[in-house]
């Protein structure tokens, strides 16, 4: 049932979107953890693991350094997951294609996060007056106790763009998704190969290695000659 | 009576809240509360009342530093504090050491774990996943997990154990060094990936393997337009956009037009 799927995958989205930023950040929110989790537990990992290998480059290079917000890939890893493994019965394709259908309606999406992260942070800074307020008036353990309430700013944040991502998806893909999909499938493994190539050049581009041309040019050439002459 | 060393209970309890140190992440004081929430334990053991509150007060100033290298200021905070309740001088009171740690070591976090560690373990778990297999999210946690936990937890016990020689620990381990070693590591083995997939790709697109040496070109001018701002987004969309273009076009114009000059 497409709607236990969603809420399946929904509490996925919280859960790793803490790990982003506010919980532990073991890294199950990277795109390639978190979206074959969603797809273990909606019982296609496959398709998870496909998500995660177009998605994991992409915005891998973008550090979250200060205040500085990356858009929420782990967002449009869930979201794409649940969207193809909900769709793809519907459209009556498997394999590949919902695939990277969905990661390619997602990943706009996951611009939107980087607000909701926004609204996050915003938010948690109410919690630190909040902090000196009850500091003021001697209550420390309220002091103490503000921090986790950023928690469920955070959590929130996730399920936001979690239902943004799978709200406007679905619309597309009720909408075009068949016209949308009869485009994609004959160009499915040159997007499937295009996706971390992209990923591969941003994280040559923001890398900052003084002979990174060169590695990757020696490497690149070196294994493809081996793998064309074995 | 002066405070003695922190038991090992509360000792625990500071490592497990380091874990959620950034909860509140906020822009004003950014990792402020969390600092102060994760040294509350120990604050509690070292201080009472109006001492408590000025202490509470004194790790609510604005902090920010990587989260995994954070451990280690926070346990030399931890050790400074001690100091400092048994009315013990340091030559550095722990504000005016973890203003002046913070933003180093917040440069060489950034630079090791998600510059260098995080990059390795995706391009090495990308080959599984390519495979199809699912050892890909396996593989990745663990090579991340190794490095970041021990760092983790080392750093707060060794922060605590050593104090202020913490910092001579650290740079003898010349971590800048290690994060360009795991960067170059990183473009070698992405390099390898992408060789096998646009080996395997025109493989089952039939398209002649020697068509794969262009991903190299085709991947500079790519990172060339990154470095000059093109956002990834546009760069992905408008890319598979041209691939579908061209699909069809090949699809509906006459063999002799579009058809198989990439198969000759």
């Amino acid at each position: 049932m497409p709607g236990v799927d969603f809420l399946i995958a929904g509490l996925v989205s919280v859960f790793v979107g803490l790990d982003r930023t506010a919980v532990l950040q073991v890294m199950v929110s990277r795109p390639i953890v978190a979206a074959p989790l969603t797809g273990l537990l909606l019982g296609e990992p496959a398709v998870g693991l496909q998500v995660g290998a177009l998605v994991e480059l992409l915005w891998l290079g973008r550090l979250p350094v200060g205040a500085a917000i990356p858009p929420d890939d782990t967002q449009v890893a869930v979201g794409a997951t649940a969207l193809a493994i909900v769709f793809q019965g519907p459209l009556g394709l498997t394999g590949l294609a919902p695939s990277v259908l969905c990661t390619l309606v997602a990943l706009p999406l996951g611009r939107i996060g980087q607000a909701f992260d926004r609204w996050a942070r915003t938010r948690n800074g109410e919690l630190l007056k909040r902090a000196l307020d009850s500091l003021d008036a001697g209550q420390l353990e309220a002091a103490e106790k503000s921090h986790l309430l950023g928690l469920s700013h955070f959590a929130l944040a996730s399920l936001a763009t979690y239902l943004v991502i799978i709200g406007a998806g679905s619309a597309v893909l009720l909408l075009f998704g068949s016209p949308l999909l009869q485009l994609v499938d004959p160009a499915k493994g040159w997007l499937w190969m295009v996706f971390p190539l992209v990923g591969t050049a941003v994280i040559l581009g923001t890398i900052n290695v003084s002979r990174s041309l060169t590695l990757f040019g020696a490497s690149f050439t070196s294994a493809f000659l081996m793998l064309w002459l074995l | 009576m002066a405070p003695s060393k922190l038991p090992a209970a509360i000792l625990l309890r500071v490592l497990l809240r380091s874990f959620i140190l950034q909860a509140s992440w906020n822009f004003e004081r950014l990792q402020s509360l969390g600092t102060l929430y994760v040294l509350a334990p120990a604050l509690r053991f070292y201080y009472r009342e109006e001492e408590l509150a000025l202490a509470y007060r004194r790790h609510l100033e604005y902090f920010n530093t990587h989260p995994f290298m954070a451990s280690a200021v926070l346990g030399t905070a931890l050790a400074l504090e001690e100091k400092r309740s048994r009315g013990e001088k340091t030559y550095l009171e722990v504000k005016e050491f973890k203003g002046m740690i913070m933003a180093p070591y917040a440069a060489m976090g950034d630079a090791l774990f998600w510059g260098g560690i995080r990059p390795l373990a995706a391009g090495i778990a990308l080959f599984f996943a390519v495979k199809g297999s699912l050892w890909a999210p396996v593989a990745f946690l663990l090579l991340f997990n190794l490095p970041h936990l021990v760092f983790r937890v080392a750093g707060l016990f060794g922060g605590y154990r050593l104090g202020l020689k913490v910092v001579e620990l650290i740079q003898a381990r010349r971590l800048p060094d290690l994060a360009i070693r795991c960067k170059e590591g990183t473009v070698v083995l992405l390099g390898c990936f992408c060789a096998y997939l646009a080996f395997i790709s025109l493989h089952g697109e039939g398209v002649r393997a020697a068509w794969g040496l262009a991903v190299i070109p085709a991947v500079v001018l790519v990172g060339w337009l990154v470095r000059k701002g093109v956002s990834t987004l546009l760069l992905v969309l408008s890319i598979a956009g041209m691939i579908l273009l061209a699909v069809q076009l090949n699809q509906h114009l006459p063999a002799w037009v579009g058809g198989d000059w990439l198969k000759f």
